[in-house]
C-alpha cells in the first residue's frame, strides 16, 4: 500500500495546477460569456436586452475577480457538478457518457489489434538478430512512427473505400465503421510497441537463467514461452500503460480524420463552437486520466521492484 | 634516408581515425547542407509561385511542366512544397527549439535550486506535463481562433516539460561529480558552474530529446492543420495542402500523396539520425 499512499500528496498538487491551468485557459478564452450562454437558453433570440446579459453575469460571476471565480469553479466540479453545456443545456456529464463509448471502443480495439501484430513481429524478430526479418520489422516500425495517422487513414480511405468499395469510409455506426479507423490507429501502436518488445525480448534472452536453461536442454521454444517471454511482459505492460495518453491523442485525429462521433469530435466541435462547460471537463478529462495512468503505473512498477520497495 | 624520404613518410603517417560520432556529425551536416542547396535551387528555378493558380490546368497529374501536378486551383505542387519546408519544418524547428531553450532553463534552475523551489517548479511542470500534446493544442488554438501564431504558442507551451525533467535528473547526477565539486571548492560561483561545467555536460542527451521532439512537432503542427485548427489555406503547410486536396481524393489522389509524402519523410530521416546520434552517444561514454 505505501507505494501507493506516498504518490497522493504529490498527485494532489498536480491535481490542482491541472485544474488551475484549465480554468486560466477558459478565463482568457476570447468571446463574452454571457451572450454565449443566452444564446444557449433562448435559441430563438437574435439581440438580447442588456438586463439579461447583467443577470446572466451575476449568476455566473463573471464580473468576480479571478480567485473567487475560479474557487466556485472548483468547488462545483469537487462536488461532481461540471455545468451545463451552453449549445445543449444538457448537463456535460450526460454529453461525455453519450460519446466516451466509441472512443474507448476505437482505442482498444486498435491497441489489442497493434499489440498482437506487435508481438507476432516482434517474436519473429528476435528469433534471429540481424536477419532480414528483424531488419524489416525495425523498419517497418520505423516507418510506423513516422506515419502521419490522418495521411495513412486518406490513403485506407482511397484504397479501401473509395476503389475496392468494400467499406464504409466516413461515419460512425455498424462495425464496418470501425475496420478503416482501428486499422490506423493499430499500426501506429504496432509501430511503437514492435520496436519496445523487440529490445525487451532481446534483453531478457540475453540473460543468464536463459543461457542456464538452455545448458539443461530444455527446449528453445519452452524457454521462449516460459520464460523469455514472461520476463520481457513486465517492462512492456509498464509502457503500454504510459502510451495510453498517445492512444487517446491517436483516436482523437483518428475520430475527426472518419468523422467518427466520440471524445475527439466532441472535443473539437465544443472547442468551435466555444462550449466552455464541455472543453473545461474533457480537457481536464484527459489531463486527469493521464496523470492517474501514470501515477498507477509507476506505484505498481515501484512494489513489484524489490530494489525499489521499503 | 634523405630529408624528401621522411617529409614523404611524415606526410603518409596515417592521421589518427575520426570518432564515430564526429565523422556522423559531418555526414549529417553534409546532406543537411545538400538539401538546403536542392531547396534553394527549386526555390529559385520553379517558374511558379506558390499562390499562382492557373485555371486552365487544375488537377492535373504529375508532367513535365509540373512534376507533382497541379491542385485545385491550378498551383504546382512541387512549389508548394518546397515553400511548404519552411511551413512544416521550419515552424517545428522553433517550436521545438523553444521548448528546448525554455524547458532546459527551467530544468537547470530546478536541479541547481534550494529544495522548495526545485518542489513548486517540479509541480508546475507536472502539472503541464498532464495535458496531452494534441488536446492542449486543439483546445488553445480552437479557443484563441485557428491561426499560426496561435497554433505557435499552444504548442510551445506544452513542449518545454521532457526537457525540464531531463535536465533536471542529469543536472543533479553531474552536481554530485568530483569534477563539480572541484569547481565548488576553488570557489567558481554558483552560476558559473551550471553554464560551463554543468550545462555542456547536459547538452548531448538533451539534443538526442530535441530531435524526437522536432519530430513529433512536425506531425502535430501537419496534423493540427490538416483538422483546421493550425496553419490556415492557402498557406502552403503539407497539412493545410492535404486538407486542401482531400475533397479531391478520388478524381486526383496526387494532391494528397505527394504532401503526406513529404512529412511521413522528414520525420522518418530527423527520427533515424536522432536514433543513430543516441546510439553514438551512450557507445562513447
Amino acid at each position: 500500500m505505501k507505494p501507493f499512499l506516498s504518490r497522493l500528496p504529490g498527485l494532489a498538487c498536480v491535481l490542482l495546477g491541472i485544474s488551475l491551468i484549465t480554468f486560466t485557459l477558459s478565463y482568457l478564452a476570447p468571446g463574452d460569456r454571457a451572450t454565449a450562454i443566452a444564446h444557449a437558453r433562448y435559441p430563438e433570440e437574435i439581440a438580447f436586452p442588456p438586463e439579461l446579459l447583467q443577470a446572466i453575469r451575476d449568476e455566473f460571476l463573471l464580473e468576480a475577480p479571478f480567485a473567487t471565480q475560479y474557487l466556485h469553479w472548483l468547488g462545483n466540479v469537487l462536488r461532481g457538478d461540471f455545468g451545463l453545456s451552453y449549445s445543449s443545456q444538457t448537463p456535460v456529464w450526460e454529453i461525455f457518457t453519450a460519446n466516451v463509448g466509441e472512443t474507448v471502443t476505437l482505442a482498444f480495439t486498435s491497441l489489442g489489434l497493434g499489440l498482437l501484430v506487435a508481438f507476432c513481429l516482434a517474436s519473429l524478430a528476435v528469433r534471429n538478430p540481424g536477419s532480414w526479418m528483424d531488419r524489416g520489422a525495425v523498419l517497418l516500425s520505423s516507418i510506423g512512427a513516422a506515419m502521419p495517422s490522418y495521411w495513412l487513414g486518406l490513403l485506407l480511405i482511397l484504397g479501401g473505400a473509395v476503389h475496392l468499395g468494400w467499406l464504409p469510409s466516413y461515419g460512425t455506426g455498424s462495425p464496418a465503421h470501425l475496420v478503416l479507423p482501428a486499422l490506423t490507429l493499430a499500426f501506429w501502436v504496432m509501430a511503437s510497441q514492435t520496436r519496445l518488445l523487440r529490445s525487451f525480448m532481446l534483453e531478457a534472452g540475453s540473460q543468464a537463467f536463459v543461457e542456464t536453461l538452455r545448458l539443461r536442454g530444455i527446449p528453445e521454444r519452452e524457454i521462449f514461452f516460459r520464460h523469455t517471454l514472461r520476463h520481457a511482459m513486465v517492462p512492456a505492460l509498464t509502457m503500454i500503460g504510459l502510451d495510453l495518453a498517445g492512444l487517446l491523442e491517436g483516436a482523437i485525429i483518428v475520430e475527426l480524420t472518419f468523422a467518427r462521433s466520440g471524445l475527439g469530435s466532441l472535443l473539437a466541435g465544443s472547442v468551435l463552437s466555444r462550449d466552455l462547460p464541455v472543453v473545461m471537463f474533457l480537457v481536464m478529462f484527459f489531463a486527469i486520466a493521464y496523470v492517474v495512468i501514470n501515477s498507477l503505473v509507476d506505484a505498481v512498477q515501484a512494489a513489484s521492484d524489490p530494489a525499489r520497495r521499503r | 634516408m634523405t630529408l624528401a624520404d621522411l617529409q614523404v613518410q611524415a606526410r603518409i603517417q596515417p592521421r589518427p581515425a575520426p570518432s564515430p560520432l564526429w565523422r556522423f556529425l559531418q555526414r549529417g551536416l553534409t546532406v543537411v547542407g545538400f538539401l538546403a542547396m536542392a531547396l534553394i535551387v527549386g526555390l529559385w528555378g520553379t517558374p511558379y509561385g506558390p499562390a499562382e493558380a492557373d485555371f486552365l490546368n487544375r488537377l492535373s497529374p504529375p508532367s513535365a511542366a509540373h512534376w507533382f501536378g497541379t491542385d485545385h486551383l491550378g498551383r504546382d505542387i512541387g512549389t508548394r512544397l518546397l515553400y511548404g519546408t519552411f511551413w512544416s519544418l521550419g515552424l517545428s524547428f522553433l517550436v521545438s527549439l523553444a521548448g528546448l531553450i525554455i524547458g532546459t532553463v527551467i530544468g537547470l534552475v530546478a536541479g541547481a535550486a534550494g529544495r522548495l523551489l526545485d518542489l513548486i517548479l517540479m509541480r508546475i511542470t507536472d502539472s503541464f506535463f498532464a495535458f496531452p500534446e494534441l488536446i492542449a493544442a486543439v483546445t488553445f488554438a480552437g479557443l484563441f481562433g485557428p491561426s499560426t501564431l496561435n497554433l505557435v504558442i499552444a504548442l510551445s507551451l506544452v513542449s518545454w516539460m521532457k526537457f525540464t525533467r531531463l535536465s533536471r535528473s542529469l543536472a543533479q547526477t553531474i552536481a554530485e561529480q568530483d569534477f563539480v565539486t572541484q569547481a565548488r571548492l576553488n570557489g567558481l560561483p554558483r552560476r558559473l558552474i551550471l553554464l560551463r561545467h554543468i550545462l555542456p555536460n547536459v547538452i548531448p542527451s538533451l539534443l538526442v530529446l530535441w530531435t524526437s521532439s522536432w519530430s513529433r512537432t512536425i506531425l502535430a503542427v501537419s496534423g493540427l492543420s490538416f483538422l483546421g485548427f493550425g496553419v490556415q489555406p492557402p498557406a502552403a503547410e503539407w497539412g493545410a495542402m492535404l486538407l486542401d486536396g482531400k475533397a479531391y481524393m478520388q478524381t486526383a489522389p496526387h494532391l494528397m500523396i505527394f504532401p503526406g509524402l513529404a512529412v511521413l519523410i522528414s520525420v522518418l530521416a530527423i527520427n533515424l539520425a536522432g536514433d543513430r546520434l543516441r546510439d553514438l552517444l551512450t557507445q562513447t561514454k
